[in-house]
């Protein structure tokens, strides 16, 4: 049940940052960072979603979501082949891709606001029209980015209540 | 030279098989985890090991403190490639025999002159 209430902003830009680092070292690939949106009113209509929690002071989730095209040309940049060779190694890449997010984002809030958390192994979900709808009260933001071949991504940050200001 | 890289995720493996090969370096073999790792070390000593810190069945902590209490493999050099960049996860890879330490992400040239600076100690 997504709460009205707003997740912190450094938490959304040190998210910001740590995708767009990411995406520059180990993608090789400038991503341009949109809007976030609060809540939960945009569903991304991802077919690859690579998700990692995180648990400390603050708890929670950082998910990834893009097309199935666009996590095809990110695989295939990550491990240097061409985009057409890629075929059973985008799990294992868009899990590592997850996991760097958020261990990026991870870092900089310990460095920002001295919080340790811990997170868990990334998981990675492959699949059509399916969307993930959580139980307890949380509070959701999407930040999207766009790739230079225009192809949309989003990492959302899904926080439990006790987080939000 | 001989490399061991050890790490659950096969696409961080062959990111660094990919650095290894710019440089040069074509004899990598490869672990999932520290136990597999360990079993690869038997079949015979490395130059440089490469290793995860979370994984699963043996983490890389575990791992590594392994390797530094087996006297035919003890002195192997050691890069831990890790998203755990906090000054305590440091202290704790340094005491349990890490040489090198790379906090993901990184850029390939980072990974170069890290490999290179463990290699001419």
């Amino acid at each position: 049940m997504p709460s009205a209430a707003a997740i912190e902003s450094l938490f959304v830009d040190e998210l910001t940052a740590a995708t767009r680092d990411v995406f520059k070292t180990m993608v090789f690939q400038e991503v341009e960072a949109l809007s976030p949106i609060a809540g939960d009113t945009k569903r991304p209509g991802a077919n690859v979603v690579g998700t990692v929690a995180f648990a400390g002071r603050t708890s929670g989730l950082v998910v990834f979501h893009s097309s199935m095209d666009a996590a095809q040309i990110i695989t295939a940049s990550m491990l240097g082949i061409d985009p057409v060779n890629v075929n059973g190694e985008l799990p294992d890449a868009i899990g590592e891709l997850t996991n760097m997010i958020a261990g990026s984002f991870r870092t900089r809030v310990a460095h920002a606001k001295g919080e340790m958390w811990a997170i868990s192994v990334p998981w990675v979900t492959v699949g059509f029209d399916f969307y993930t709808r959580y139980v307890s009260d949380v509070q959701r933001v999407l930040c999207p980015f766009r790739m230079k071949n225009k192809a949309e991504l989003f990492v959302e940050l899904i926080v439990t209540r006790s987080a939000t200001q | 030279m001989r490399f061991l890289i050890v790490d659950d995720s096969s696409t961080m493996r062959r990111i660094i098989i990919n650095t290894l090969n710019k440089l040069g370096h074509q004899d990598v073999a490869e672990a999932g985890n520290g136990r597999e790792g360990l079993d690869r070390l038997s079949a015979g000593p490395v130059d440089l090991i490469i290793t995860d810190w979370n994984m699963p069945e043996m983490s890389g902590i575990d791992f590594i403190r392994t390797v530094r209490s087996m006297p035919e493999v003890k002195d192997t050099p050691v890069l831990m490639v890790t998203t755990n960049a906090a000054k305590d996860d440091i202290v704790e890879a340094l005491k349990a025999g890490v040489n090198s330490y790379v906090v993901k992400p990184f850029t390939p040239d980072t990974m170069r002159e890290k490999i290179e600076a463990v290699l001419a100690r």
